[in-house]
Order: C-alpha cells, then structure tokens, then sequence
C-alpha cells in the first residue's frame, strides 16, 4: 500500500460537500487551457511515458473508503522538473443509486474535471492519457497528486451528488500501471461489448434531448441505445446520467410505451412526447427510417444519409467532407434540407457513431442500400459494415459521379442491383399506362406575377381561343415587374 | 434589366395589335426562382420596421452625452438647448441628438453604398452583369443581408443593381428626415437611425461579396496565408506604391499591371487601413502598413513613391503631407477629388509624365489606367526618393531643443498621451519617453498643429523611434471572407453543451484610449478562454500589432477557424457583413427560420438566443456607428471604447426593472422573466477591465441551455473577480435554476443567492413577438 491521505474535508456530510482550499484555481473558463512545453513543469503519459491509463470503477459501498487518496510510487515531489513520467488513475466510486452503467460516463468527466484546474492541460483517455502542469502552479503550491485528487474528488461529488464515495489511487511505477492496465483492458472490452449489444428491447426507457431547442425550437432527439443523438455527442448512456442528475433538464425519460414496430423504431411513448416537445410540428417517428416519417435534425448533426432517386440507392456524407458528394451536392446543400427540426423523407441528419448501430436504416435496406459514403468515415466505421458489403461501398477514391457510380456497382455487384431489377420488372408493368399521359402541355406556361405587380389594360383584348392562335391587341399597355418564363416540358 | 416592347401596328394572320408598349422589369428563368415564402418585410421603407425598433428602444432607450449644448443647424441659431429648453424651431435636445444620431449613421450608410456602387459597377464592368455570385462550395446562403432584407437571392453581379437602387432611395429619404421641419421625435429618429444601420449591412454584403466573386479574394478557408504587417515591413529598397482608403479597384488593377509586366516581384505594394486588408485578399504578396492610425506617420517617412488614394478614412491633409516628403499623389474617387487637376481622360503616358514633371498630384478616375500609370511612375520615380525626401531624423530631433514644456501638446491629445514630457526628455536626448508614445499614439497630428513652436511633433516621435519602426514588422492572416454553413453547424453542440461561452466580433477603427496592445490583449484573454472570436478592418490590423511572451502574433497563435479558441479576420470594414451575416444564418441553419424579407423574426430570434457580442474599441467614424447601429436593430449588442462616448448616443438597458425583461414564452404564450440578456445594445466601457467583464455579460441569452449558461457565468463570474476582486452584484439576475451554476462555483455563489433573496425562474423559448408564440394555453 502506498502513500494514503484521507481528505476528510471531502467527506460527504448530510450538508454536502465543502470546497477544500486549492493552491490555484478551479473552474470550467481553465477548459480550454493548453501548456506549451516552455511553461511545463513536467508530464505524465504521452508519447514518451512507458504506461498510463485512466479508468473508473463502481463499487459497493464497503469497499472503498470515501475522500481518500492513494499514491503508489513517487509524488510529484520526487520527480524531476521537465520530466515526462508514467501514471495511472483509478477512480473507484460508490452509491446506493450508483449503477455499473454509469462507469463510461464518469470516465470521460476526468478529461473534463482535470483541465477544470488553472494550469494543468489533460489530453485523450483510457490508455493514452498525456497531462501538463505549468511551472506556475507548482510555484503555488501544486506539488502533490494528491491535489489531482482533491480536485477529483471535489468535483465528481459536486457535479454528480449520486456518488456517496469517491476514492482516487494513482500509480507511478510503470510496472504496477502495465498491471493495472490489464485489468483496465477487460473492463473497458466488457464496456465496450455492452454498448454495442444492448439492443432497444432490452431496455424500457429511452431519453429525448432538447438541448438544440436553444436554437431549434421543434427539434427534439430520440436517444436510444440503437441510436445516439444526431451530434454524435449524447450516447443512450449519455442521456441517462444526465437525466438521472437533473430530470427536468434538456435529457429525460421517455417511456417506450406500446411497441408499434420495433424494426423501424415506432413507439406510442415516443410520439406522445415529441408531439409535446416539437409542440405539434412532428406527429409520429420511425426512428430508423428516412423515409416515413424520418427523425428529425437541428442543425449541428455530424453527417447525412441522403437519398440518390437515379439509382434508387442511399450515400452518406460527412461534416467535415468539403467535396461534392457523389450526387454532386455538398454537405451543405443538402443540410439545408434537414435542418430545423422538420422530417424531410430522403435526408436525415445523423452522427457518425449511428453507422454502427445494427439498427442503421433498417427498414430502408440497411447497408445493402448504402452505396457511397467519404474515405474517412469508411475507414472509421469500416468494421461495423456487414463484411460482404464493405467492398461493395464506393468512397471518391473510387467513383466522382453517378454514371461511374453504376458502373461500379455492377463490377462489384452491389445488393442495390437486386433492388433495380424488381423494379425494372414492376416498371414494365406500368409503362403502357405513362404513355397515355405523355402528350400534354402544348401551351406556353406563362405564370402570372402576383397581385399589383402586373398591369394590364386594354379597351380590347382577345386571347387565344382553343386550338389555333390569334391575339387581338390596341392600345394595349403591359407592364410586368418581373416576367417568369418556363421551359415546354416535352417528353 | 428592363426590357421594352413597342409595337405601333401588327398585321398578321394570328394577330393584329395597335399601339403596344411591353415593359418587363425582370425576366427570370425558369428554375432561377426562389421557393422560399416572402416574408412580411422585403425591401422594407424606412418606417416598416418601426414597430420592431419601438420595441427595443422601449427596452434600451437611447442615452445621449451631447458635444454641445447648442443646436447649430438652421440660421435661426445657434439655439440654448439645455435643462431642457427648446431651440427656434421647436426642437429639444433629446430629439437634437436623436437627429445626431441619424445622421451620424446615415452618414455612414452613405459611404458604404456609395463604395458598393464603386466596386459592383467597377466589376459589372470588367467581368460583366451575369458574372456569378459565388462565395465558396461550403456556403450555402451566400448572401444573408441581402436574402433576409431585399427578400432576393442573387446569382449574378448584375442582381445586386436592385439592391444598390433601394439604398439610393432610402439612404436620400433618411437624409431628407434630418432637415430642419421634418422628424421630431427622439425616437423616432432613432428608428430611422436603426434604419440607416441596417442599410449600410446590407452595403457591406453588396460590397464584399461582389469582390469576392468577380475578384477571386477568399471563399471562407480558414487557412488563408499570413502576410506582413507593419511599417517595418515593407521593402524600401523596391520602388513602394502606398494605397490608402477602402476601394481595392486601383490596388488590385496596380497588381494585374504588374503581373502583366512580369514586375510584381520588383515592386512593393502597400496599403493603410481597409484596401490594404482587401489587396492582400487579392494577392498575398501585397503588404499591409498599418491601420489607419499609421496613415501620416508612414505618408511622413517618404518611403512612398505614389500614394493612391481612394475612398473613406483618408486624412484630409494626406496630398500635402505626401508632396512634402516628395510622394507622388493620385486621387481615384469622386469621392475625394481633393482639388486635383482631372487626367482621367489622358493616355497613361501623359499622365506619368505629368506625374513625374508638373503635376505631382492627379485625379484619375479609372482604376485600369491608375494600375498601369502608378506602376510606370513608381518604378520610375524610385531612383529619386532619397535625394526628395524631408528632413533627417537628426534634423527632426534637432527642433525638440524649442521645447518650452508648456505641454499644448499633451493638452490636445486626444488620448492624453504626455507628449510634452516626452519632447522635453528628447531635448535632453533622452528619445525613451518618445518610443513608447510611438506605440500608443494614433497618429491623428493635433500635437503638431498647437505647438506654439512649431515643432513637428509628429515626426519627432518617428525621427526617435527609426529602430522602433524597422522592428514594427508582424504577421497578419488575410481576411477570409465569410464564415461557412458547416463551421456554423460544428460549433453548434459546443455551444448548446456548455464547451464555447460565446461570440465576441473585434471591430472598429484605432482610435484607442492606449494604444492597440489593450485590444490585443482583450483578444488574447477571449481566446484563451475558448470564444469564438472574429475580427475585420483596423481591429483586424491592430491585434497583429503584438506579440504575446513567446513572441508570437494572435495570428501565429491561435488557428483561423470559426470556432472555440480561434481567430477569424473575415478582412476589411465592409467584410464585417460576414460576422453579421453569421448569426443570421444560424436561424436559418438550425430553426429553419425563412429569412427571406423576414427582419423582424429573425431579429427576435437572434436577440433572444444568439450570444454574440461586438467590441469597437476604437470607434471613430461614423461608419462604425452605423456598422454598430445595424448589428443593434439585428439583435446584436456593441461595446464601444471610451472614445465612444462622442458617438453620443448609447442604448441602454435597466437591468433592475424587471418588467423591461419580460419575454412571451412560445410554447405557451405566457408572459415571464427572461432576465437581462442582453443587458443593453450600445454600451460605452471605460477601461478594458469594464469592457471584457461586460462583454462576457452581454453574451447571455434567455434560451441559454443549463450547461450553456454555466460556461457564460463561470466567465462572466471568474473575469469580474479577477479584474474587478469581486462576485458580480448582479449574478442573481442570471442564474435560473441552480443547474445554471458552474460545478466550481456553486459553494461561492449559493451563499451569495440566498442573501440576495433569488428564486428560481424556467427557461423559456424566448419571444418579444406575439406572433412567434405556437401554442397557447
């Protein structure tokens, strides 16, 4: 056992928790605060650091002692200026409400809560943490990792009263943190197999979030385990930590409700909500389609699925791509069309991270309609694509418009080419009805301009008649504003 | 272009017409039309908004601080205006400054559509009417002034034509309104003055889009290069051609001559003030000298060989100071005609020549010909710039030894720099005292005019400060042009998850109260805290200016995006548009609000949700008033500079009258408290300490999320007890519920709350119009 203090002014007492006396300050205007290598006083993890991690652990209540800090291996005190050292942080917290789920949620809040602290810079998570601290707050007295877990401490219990008792161990032999890494490695593939197998009938409740109804007041996201908000920031998980700490806030419970079709994602609960929330605007959602009764977007979704009609088929595109998609629009163009929390059927704004739900447009097709999507992205969700598909999906590495985007697709024999043959034959069937209708529309189309923007006057006026062509006109004065000409659409 | 059809007599077999006329204003085709709804307000006349600007005069009613306590505007004066006394023709001083006030802005809406007149029909020229309009791939409402006030959505240089013709008419209507006999009440030449800010926007965007079409200047990449600034930077070596004003026409037609020729390399081109930011858009190997500030002490040094002069912030004495020093001068706009001989209709090689032999000041008002004249006449001109410039610096310095300390000097700087001290202390050489005037000065030359020795004082402070002005040499990134669609939707989480506190615009001119390292450091500290911050024109130039302790410019420093942390110089004063244009499309962008000739709501929309905020720290002219003045009527609040104070006229909120703060909630048309957010429009701050602390105030909004406020109050808290060693007396006010604190804070500010007798209040989807409420209970 290493070096144990127990910050008992960190205590959760029934009045709450007090702040304890920092050497420098802590608040979240220090986010963004980077440390440059000239203002360091030294480093843990980064590239030159033998090991590091970061992780949390729920645990029952009597097996962690609240407030206190333990330090295996040397502090700071013991550690060259300059230096870049190996560390590792174990977080263990414990509370009645405390739930296993909440692990990954906790976890991300150190990257947060650690740059919270007026010269200290964290960066990454899990195993590849790298943490600064300046020169300047070890001259005030930030000398000890026992302030990180002050600090820690403070603001888990601050920001999440759930948490009864938090207990924070560092590790600074590269040794002991190769071995706690381990463990750290089969919590985190457990984590991680959880979220991605956790399906929307295993759970009974889903989350809406109207934090974008600041800017988008009919939006709301439905947030399920088979879908993260379209931001790509608020995971079902996500959504349920935030809930639990402030229920009136912009996460909170959605009750399923009757189950209409879980496939397309279609729940009485969840209409009865949004109706509330998108005050009328949107009646009924699938949430996995984008075409009947799509979900709806505000603004700042990472990336589109959009529909291609020439080929029958769907491309995703990304924020961040600045190219013309292969439908020759660029992000956006077509974010235009699914903004603002209004269903737009061929559009739907999503987050990168919905790629990997197996839920991604199910009722439209799934991957087998999924034709073309950016290089980067692909590389990103590669191993969440049906493996016989992935080949089959075109990146502008391969194909830059749609007649080379056919091509493709038949060389590779994209499932899409199945769906083209159905409808080639259901077409054969209809076409002797199109060419009935065909012949229409002989006439000049001249729209007239609105009301007090056309003046027409004329003691005689005599337009043309059915079949054959005559004007009579004298002393006629016409004067339009503005003069709509439309092309003869001729078959 | 109007078309017209006459037809006198027609026989034929399918028609017969007498007597025709056929006007067709507009012919559209089809496919060009534009499907969004007209909302109620295209192309509004000057009292269609009234109703909108009563409601926010009625929150932040004008504050006025006149000059003078006369009204010298009729022969019936000058008339005795105060404790409340009413002039000859019946007008008291609220309505007198009100007047100010719309004049003021009109003035400045004037100079920015008649510059858009210059640079689109200079264009329409060269490139033709049907010349797209294209502002880059990654913005999709290339124009959102235009869209959201004409109600059109333009396609070609030619489309913007309609656009200049409305402000023509209004700006001459607004004007009109100023005479004696015409409005009179204060608020109402307020809402004409809100007017007239809202017109010179709408030039501004005519204006830069237009050469950022036709001219190939910046689409909005983030990573435009970094160019030098400085007096120090420009090559005297070269022959040195100086533009000076806002009209890049001559500048850029300088440049094509060059690159034509094979010379470009061969010779400098400079600017001062807005052209400079606009030739470096053009070509990032032209040079910026400085902002306006540096304008008569570079003229003074003789480094140029011509000095081109076009439109707006051009000192009036700029021809003779120029001729002093041997600087060839040509004028380029009717605007400034400066009492040259007119050669515009001479061949270029007439013009040189005179130039070079008689007449060393011309008007030439045809930017090609400026081109290809200034560059023969400079590389020409060059070899003899030594043996004609002024005096020596020894011989500079030599006049302080007149010095009688009777500091007239220091009594007429503007900014109260100690002038006198420090020419006395150069008398003893002691040149110290004078180099850090140099730094701070902003060159405006009152110094020299009430020496009663007739010391030049101004180019003492240069002639001391020769090593100051070689090292004055910085880096500046060209201006962008316009924020793109995807960044506005990437910092959209951030900002509703509580990561970005804010928008903060630097703007303005250099008429600062201390030199332009405050306006740096003000940026810096705004960055670093992870704002979004903006800036154009001087301020632009004025944040290169500095260097941070690891030597680095703002530029070098923090990336170009728009984003959390980053700097975005969009380029000169009329690119301002871009910033403005900004928060408009975040309507569009993320509620789907038309914009098209829908002022009003989106002015709601952008008053009640957006948390941007504009700094002018050293507003000058009166095109800052009215660039200031139009981001107000859009919901956008300003915070002016100390100088400020003699734009007259501030719109301030109370905050502690809670029935100014009252908002309908849409969702169920109830009226409630949404807190002073913002707390006022038009605000003049002191000190930077007042300026940063009230700028992280004003950035609060009613629909701020939990998380969104608590960034925006662990600032506002945090900036106010750093700066000011105090909790804010007012942090009740911001925060609704207790999710509203920041986790760091709440043990402090709880105590505070509890004493102050706070009550939670909801959040609300916040409304001044009755007609956004969409559901009623």
């Amino acid at each position: 056992m290493g070096k144990i203090c127990d910050a008992n002014e960190l205590r959760t007492l029934p009045s709450g928790v007090q702040k304890p006396a920092f050497p420098v300050d802590i608040g979240e205007m220090h986010e963004g605060e980077r440390v440059r290598k000239p203002q360091m006083y030294l480093e843990f993890g980064g590239l030159k650091a033998e090991a590091k991690f970061e992780l949390v652990r729920p645990r029952q209540l009597n097996e962690i002692e609240d407030a206190r800090i333990i330090i295996e291996g040397p502090d700071i005190s013991e550690m060259a200026e300059d230096g870049s050292y190996s560390l590792g942080i174990l977080i263990e917290v414990a509370g009645a409400k405390v739930e296993n789920d909440i692990a990954g949620v906790l976890e991300r809040r150190i990257h947060y809560f650690l740059n919270y602290i007026e010269g200290v810079m964290h960066v990454n998570q899990r195993y590849d943490i790298w943490i600064r601290f300046t020169k300047d707050a070890y001259k005030h007295g930030f000398n000890s990792l026992e302030w990180f877990g002050k600090a820690l401490i403070w603001l888990y219990k601050t920001s999440f009263p759930i948490l009864e008792k938090v207990q924070v161990t560092f590790y600074t032999e590269p040794a002991q943190i190769s071995e706690q890494l381990k463990t750290a490695m089969t919590i985190w593939a457990e984590r991680d197999e959880r979220t991605r197998s956790l399906m929307d009938e295993d759970v009974e409740q889903f989350y809406g979030c109207v934090m974008c109804q600041s800017f988008a007041p009919s939006h709301m996201c439905v947030i399920t385990p088979n879908r993260t908000g379209s931001c790509g920031s608020i995971s079902w998980f996500d959504a349920r930590a935030a809930s639990n700490i402030d229920p009136n806030g912009p996460n909170f419970v959605i009750e399923k409700g009757a189950v209409i079709d879980t496939e397309k994602g279609i729940y009485r609960g969840v209409d009865k909500v949004l109706q509330e929330k998108s005050l009328g605007s949107v009646q009924t959602v699938s949430i996995y389609s984008m075409f009947e009764n799509p979900h709806t977007s505000c603004g700042c979704f990472e990336g589109i699925a959009f529909y291609i009609p020439e080929i029958d088929a769907v491309g995703v595109v990304n924020r961040d791509y600045r190219e013309e998609a292969v439908n020759g629009l660029t992000f956006s163009a077509m974010a235009t069309n699914t903004s603002g929390g209004v269903q737009s059927p061929g559009f739907n704004g999503i987050a990168i991270e919905y790629l990997r739900s197996p839920r991604f447009l199910k009722p439209d097709g799934g991957w087998n309609r999924v034709v073309w999507m950016p290089y980067d992205v692909k590389e990103r969700v590669k191993s969440s694509i049906p493996a016989d598909i992935v080949d089959k999906i075109a990146t502008e590495k391969d194909v830059k418009n749609l007649a080379d985007m056919k091509q493709f697709l038949t060389q590779k024999q994209h499932p899409i080419l199945q769906r083209w043959k159905e409808q080639e034959a259901a077409s054969e069937a209809e076409s002797a009805e199109t060419e009935a209708t065909a012949e229409t529309g002989a006439t000049t189309a001249i729209q007239l301009p609105a009301e007090g923007e056309t003046v027409i006057s004329a003691p005689t006026l005599q337009l043309p008649a059915s079949g054959g062509f005559k004007i009579i006109l004298k002393n006629a004065k016409i004067t339009a504003e503005k003069i709509i000409i439309k092309r003869l659409d001729k078959k | 272009m109007a078309t017209k059809i006459s037809i006198k007599e027609l026989d034929s077999q399918f028609a017969k017409i007498r007597g025709l006329d056929l006007v067709i204003g507009k012919v559209v085709e089809a496919g060009e039309e534009w499907s969004e709804p007209v909302g109620p307000t295209p192309y509004p006349d000057i009292t269609a908004l009234r109703g909108w600007d009563q409601r926010i005069l009625a929150r932040y009613p004008p504050f006025y601080s006149p000059l003078s306590d006369f009204c010298e505007f009729c022969t019936y004066g000058k008339c005795d205006l105060t404790a409340g006394k009413q002039g000859a023709c019946g007008i008291d001083m609220e309505a007198h400054q009100g007047k100010w006030s719309l004049l003021t802005c009109v003035m400045g809406a004037a100079c920015h559509a008649t510059h858009a007149h210059h640079i689109v029909e200079y264009l329409i020229k060269k490139y033709g009417e049907d010349h797209p309009i294209d502002v880059g791939s990654e913005v999709d409402i290339e124009a959102p002034l235009i869209r959201l006030i004409a109600g059109i959505k333009p396609k070609k240089l030619g489309d913007l034509k309609e656009v200049l013709t409305y402000l023509d008419n209004q700006v001459t209507q607004l004007t009109s309104a100023t005479a004696t006999g015409q409005e009179q009440s204060p608020i109402d030449y307020e809402s004409k003055a809100l007017h007239a800010g809202m017109l010179d926007n709408l030039a501004l965007e005519v204006a830069d889009i237009a050469q950022v079409s036709a001219l190939g200047l910046p689409k909005g990449n983030s990573d435009t290069p970094l160019v030098e600034i400085g007096m120090g930077a420009i090559d005297k070596s070269k022959p040195v051609i100086l533009c000076v004003g806002h009209n890049v026409a001559p500048g850029s037609e300088v440049i094509n001559y060059l690159e034509d020729k094979g010379t470009y390399g061969s010779v400098e081109v400079a600017g001062i003030c807005c052209t400079a930011h606009d030739l470096t858009r053009y070509s990032k190997n032209a040079k910026i000298v400085g902002p306006i500030s540096r304008q008569l002490m570079f003229v003074r040094s003789g480094i140029a060989d011509i000095l081109i002069i076009d439109q707006e912030c051009v000192r009036a004495d700029v021809v003779d100071e120029a001729r002093s020093v041997g600087t060839r001068v040509i004028a380029t706009s009717d605007q400034i005609c400066a009492g040259l001989p007119d050669l515009t209709d001479k061949t270029p090689d007439e013009i040189v020549k005179a130039l070079l032999t008689d007449t060393p000041a011309v008007l030439v008002r045809n930017p090609a010909k400026v081109g290809e004249v200034a560059a023969r006449a400079a590389i020409e001109a060059a070899p003899q710039r030594k043996s004609e410039k002024g005096l020596k610096d020894e011989q500079v310095l030599a006049n302080t030894s007149r010095c009688t300390l009777c500091r007239e000097c220091t009594e007429n700087c503007p900014i109260n720099l100690d002038i006198g001290y420090a020419v006395n202390a150069a008398k003893k050489s002691n040149l110290e005292p004078l180099q850090k005037i140099f730094q701070e000065c902003i060159g405006c030359g009152r110094c020299d005019e009430a020496c009663p020795q007739s010391i030049p004082v101004l180019s003492t402070i240069n002639a001391a400060s020769t090593a100051k002005i070689k090292e004055e040499k910085f880096t500046i990134r060209v201006g962008r042009g316009p924020i793109r669609d995807t960044e506005i939707r990437n910092v959209g989480r951030p900002i509703v998850m509580g990561e970005i506190p804010g928008v903060i615009a630097f703007v303005g001119c250099s008429n600062y109260p201390g030199g332009n390292e405050d306006l740096a450091k003000m940026a810096d500290e705004f960055a670093k805290r992870r704002y979004i911050v903006v800036t154009s024109g001087c301020a632009a130039s004025d944040l290169a200016r500095y260097r941070d302790e690891n030597g680095q410019t703002l530029y070098e420093k923090y990336p170009g995006d728009f984003d959390a942390g980053c700097i975005v110089n969009t380029g000169s004063c009329v690119s301002n548009a871009h910033p403005i244009g900004a928060v408009i499309k975040i309507a569009s962008i993320f509620a789907k609000r038309n914009l098209r000739g829908n002022f009003e709501e989106i002015s709601d929309y952008i008053l009640n949700r957006i948390g941007a905020v504009a700094i002018a720290w050293g507003s000058q002219h009166q095109k800052a008033m009215a660039i200031a003045t139009g981001a107000n009527r859009l919901g956008v609040p300003v915070i002016l500079g100390p100088q400020g104070v003699k734009h007259r006229r501030a719109y301030l909120g109370r905050s502690e009258d809670n029935e100014k703060w009252m908002v309908l909630n849409a969702r169920d048309g109830k009226k409630v408290y949404g807190g002073p957010a913002p707390e006022h429009l038009l605000y003049v701050a002191e000190t930077i300490e007042e300026t940063m602390v009230m700028a992280a105030r004003l950035v609060m909004r009613p629909n701020d999320t939990p998380k969104g406020r608590m960034i925006k109050l662990s600032n506002y808290i945090n900036l106010h007890k750093q700066l000011y060693g105090t909790m804010p007396d007012d942090v009740q006010r911001f925060v609704r519920a207790e999710t509203d604190l920041p986790v760091t804070m709440k043990d402090d500010v709880i105590p505070v709350l509890k004493e102050r007798g706070w009550k939670p209040i909801e959040i609300p989807d916040p409304t001044l119009l009755d007609r956004m409420v969409l559901r009623r209970e």
